[in-house]
């Protein structure tokens, strides 16, 4: 039986050189210490593929119209318990790749990853991270609910805060002045269809950089090359492994260029990796199962009891817009797009080949500033729902 | 019922009874407030400094080890030997001053919160018992320990849950007592409307404070001290605590006026009299302390990169009139008389320039919330001009002029602190439980509307 295995293997290497490929694949050089961190790329990974999966098992179910959209799910709920726990799982899914991919580019930005060769890995990881909310948006608009409903009302109105073009593109998305069939038939589409259009080949994009380039890690795996400007207590360079491919990537940024500690992709990191994946599609799945995914009643226009409640992702942006005076909502609208415009440009903005976060003030205290924010207006934002 | 609430139910009504079936009355009131008053402000003085002391301890420990700096340690040791001497003189002004004075003037309401709040202030207790095992834990294996660094910062860690924990449990009695919520639900309780943003705005200015604190008895330290070494270690470790002050300082203006709005959303009686009402001028003055404490720590920032030549003084000069203008904005009063009740009886509800006694630079929206903003944007520029600016700095130059800064930093906070507990514990009055319980002990008792808000 195993020779008959190693034939058939043999045989399709021969045709498709299977070997090298995992050969290549899996005994790349990263490095050592930190590593940990280093896991959350791949969960983010995972988790999209969970999101994919579960995606299409859904689609096979799911009417977008606006007399079956909620029926159909309902009909999940009631009556198929399989269903109804890959919907939970499509949901939880979602919402723990939102964290994990927010807290892979915070690990990103400290470390200064971003910087010379990498700065289209940051570029593409941007607008991964724009796609995935902008999937998350999509997603909650679907159910037809009253929370989607009201959820559809406020968001497809955010664009008519952009000047000239504004109710233009608002309109486009509503499909008319108002929220109604063709909204949920665009939003849909949109979700299915043209977010993932992108979103894949950007994945792609974001590998193979990843893999030109290699594994930045942080500056405590360049520690030893690594000069303070203060130029104290930094302790002696571990032993030095022999620099390998995918390292040194540039010539001109020598003491960034290469970890001094590297070990093998295969088994070291993939076990940490799979070590986290797998605890997070865990994580997902008792949550699914336990909470599983919610279902209010069915979307009602003319309704004046209903207190929309955002998503969880939404509280920041939300309490934000609670505090600030009627005449500056504009301005908290446009931030985001700020921000995002912000983070395209980090790489030449902050170009420096510096990458300790203790000695780039200038990028670290409003990056942290900015972080702090988010986490407490989210924290408050939570707390006051609680209160509605 | 809890078997434990079942043995102490009675034991409190028992209690109850023993205890003056009413509140101070007359005269005997404003020394009975006035007492406690000036206890409470004196405990949350040294409260919060050892709350905060044990969150940052072992954060700066933790900082120190991942930046291999020494003097990250001494600067965590010492603030770990700070908990363990002071840990007790607030305990005590706690529990023997307040709780006696509490339960001997106002037993009825005692008896009541604890009722209440059985459960947050049960876990205060214990949080009382770990933060203070394990703060000499901490404190006393900081030699022991040193080979497990990892076993220590874990500890270190453990002493900063507990911390947090004890501030947020009291904040919960405390929130409840401003924004009450059905108690007969926990979770009602524990997540009162205020309780989540009066942690925050506790957590995040216990850290400052401490910052401050420390930058100040550094300055003394630095000025004292009689060898190199110490001078170096004085002059940097003053400079990172205002420079830790200020950083958490910057979040301040956002979470505050986050409580303030919880407040104007579920205790709008109380919100009114900080905007409008009898506080409107403490509350001018605590933004006008806001201003004093952001120049002063820009100033300081500039004068230490200017002792050593660094760059980045120019900047951070310019920086301070900034500061000084946006606080001439901030500090502006609405209404020109002690309340805006005042205005509208006299009838001159009107810009001052028509003859009214109204001052529309002094309005909230857009002027306080935008003077805000400009504090805010301002101090991330100072710090990080500064941070910038730090390569150029020796440590142990610093002349007097910069340590006298660092003193005023430390007085302005610990004003800032007591005047946010006196707007905070008189914007309920007349109650001691918003809308349920009078000072004077009367019990669901109808809140009066206050004069609408223009």
């Amino acid at each position: 039986m195993a020779r008959r295995l190693a034939a058939a293997y043999n045989w399709f290497d021969e045709r498709t050189a299977i070997r090298s490929l995992l050969r290549k694949g899996l005994y790349e050089a990263v490095p050592v210490r930190g590593a940990w961190f280093y896991t959350l790329g791949s969960a983010t990974l995972i988790l999209i593929l969970l999101q994919l999966i579960t995606g299409i098992f859904l689609t096979l179910l799911y009417v977008p119209s606006v007399t079956e959209a909620w029926a159909s799910l309902n009909y999940l709920k009631q009556h198929d318990a399989f269903g109804a726990i890959v919907r939970g799982i499509h949901l939880w899914s979602a919402y723990i790749l939102l964290f994990v991919i927010g807290l892979h580019m915070v690990r990103t930005f400290f470390s200064g990853s971003y910087k010379r060769p990498r700065e289209l890995n940051w570029i593409t990881g941007v607008g991964l991270f724009v796609l995935v909310l902008g999937m998350a948006i999509t997603g909650a608009f679907l159910p037809w609910d009253q929370a989607a409903y009201w959820t559809a009302v406020v968001v497809t109105n955010i664009p008519a805060y952009i000047p000239f073009i504004g109710s233009f593109a608002r309109a486009l998305w509503r499909g008319g002045d108002f929220v109604g069939p063709i909204t949920l038939s665009r939003t849909f589409g949109i979700h299915v269809w043209l977010l993932p259009v992108i979103l894949f080949p950007l994945i792609g994009a974001h590998l193979a950089l990843l893999r030109k380039h290699g594994e930045f890690g942080s500056y405590i795996n360049y520690r030893g090359a690594y000069r303070s400007r203060e130029g104290v207590d930094v302790p002696p360079a571990p032993q030095q492994r022999p620099i390998e491919p995918p390292y040194p990537a540039l010539p001109t940024d020598e003491l960034w260029a290469a970890p001094l500690q590297t070990e093998d992709f295969y088994p070291h990191q993939t076990f940490k990796d799979g070590v986290v994946s797998v605890g997070l599609v865990i994580l997902v799945f008792i949550l699914a199962v336990g909470i599983g995914a919610p279902l209010e009643a069915i979307a009602d226009p003319s309704t004046t009891s209903y207190t929309p409640v955002p998503e969880w992702f939404f509280l920041p942006l939300d309490e934000l817009l609670l505090l600030v005076p009627q005449q500056l909502i504009p301005l908290v609208l446009v931030l985001p797009a700020g921000g995002v415009l912000l983070l395209l440009a980090l790489p030449f903005i902050d170009r420096d080949a510096e990458r300790n976060p203790f000695e780039r003030p200038a990028v670290m205290v409003p990056g942290a500033f900015a972080v702090l924010f988010v986490v407490i207006l989210t924290l408050l934002g939570s707390g006051r729902l609680f209160n509605l | 019922m809890n078997p434990l609430l079942a043995i102490i139910g009675p034991a409190l009504h028992l209690l109850q009874g023993q205890l003056p079936a009413s509140a101070p009355q007359g005269s005997n009131i404003v020394a009975a407030q006035a007492a406690i008053g000036s206890l409470f402000s004196l405990h949350i003085l040294i409260a919060g400094l050892v709350s905060g002391a044990g969150e940052l301890g072992p954060a700066i420990e933790f900082l120190g080890y991942v930046r291999q700096r020494r003097r990250y340690d001494r600067l965590a040791h010492g603030l770990g030997r700070f908990i363990t001497l002071y840990f007790s003189v607030s305990s005590t002004i706690a529990i023997l001053l307040i709780t006696v004075l509490l339960v001997g003037f106002w037993g009825h309401f005692w008896t009541t919160i604890v009722t209440i709040g059985w459960w947050p202030l049960l876990i205060e207790a214990w949080t009382f018992v770990l933060q203070v095992s394990l703060a000499y834990i901490w404190y006393y294996s900081w030699d022991a320990l040193r080979a497990y660094k990892g076993l220590h910062m874990a500890i270190g860690g453990l002493l900063a849950i507990a911390s947090f924990l004890q501030v947020y449990m009291i904040d919960v009695i405390a929130s409840y007592m401003l924004t009450p919520t059905n108690p007969q639900n926990p979770i009602r309780l524990v997540l009162n409307p205020t309780s989540y943003p009066l942690t925050v705005h506790r957590t995040v200015g216990n850290l400052a404070y401490i910052g401050f604190v420390f930058g100040a008895f550094c300055a003394i330290r630095y000025l004292r001290a009689r060898t190199p070494e110490d001078k170096a270690f004085y002059d940097w470790a003053g400079s990172f605590g205002v420079l830790w002050g200020i950083s958490m300082t910057l979040l301040q203006p956002v979470v505050g006026y986050s409580y303030a709005k919880e407040i104007q959303l579920h205790a709008y009686a109380s919100w009114y009299k900080m905007m409008f009402g009898t506080l409107s001028p403490v509350f001018l003055w605590q933004i006008t302390l806001l201003g004093l404490m952001l120049i002063t720590a820009t100033l300081y920032f500039g004068r230490r990169l200017r002792t050593d030549g660094a760059p980045g003084a120019g900047l951070l000069r310019a920086l301070s009139v900034a500061m000084v203008l946006t606080t001439l904005l901030a500090a502006q009063p609405y209404h020109l008389a002690f309340t805006y009740a005042d205005v509208s009886a006299a009838g001159l509800d009107r810009p001052f320039w028509e003859g009214g006694l109204i001052n529309p630079l002094g309005s909230m929206i857009p002027w306080k919330v935008l003077a805000l903003m400009f504090y805010t944007l301002i101090a991330i520029g100072a710090v990080v001009w500064y941070l910038r600016g730090l390569p150029g700095v020796i440590w142990g130059t610093a002349r007097r002029g910069e340590e006298r800064l660092l003193l005023l930093m430390a007085v302005l906070t610990m004003l800032m602190m007591v005047t946010m507990g006196f707007i905070r514990e008189n914007s309920r009055a007349p109650f001691l439980i918003s809308g349920e319980m009078t000072i004077q002990g009367q019990q669901n008792t109808q809140n009066s509307q206050p004069t609408p808000a223009p």
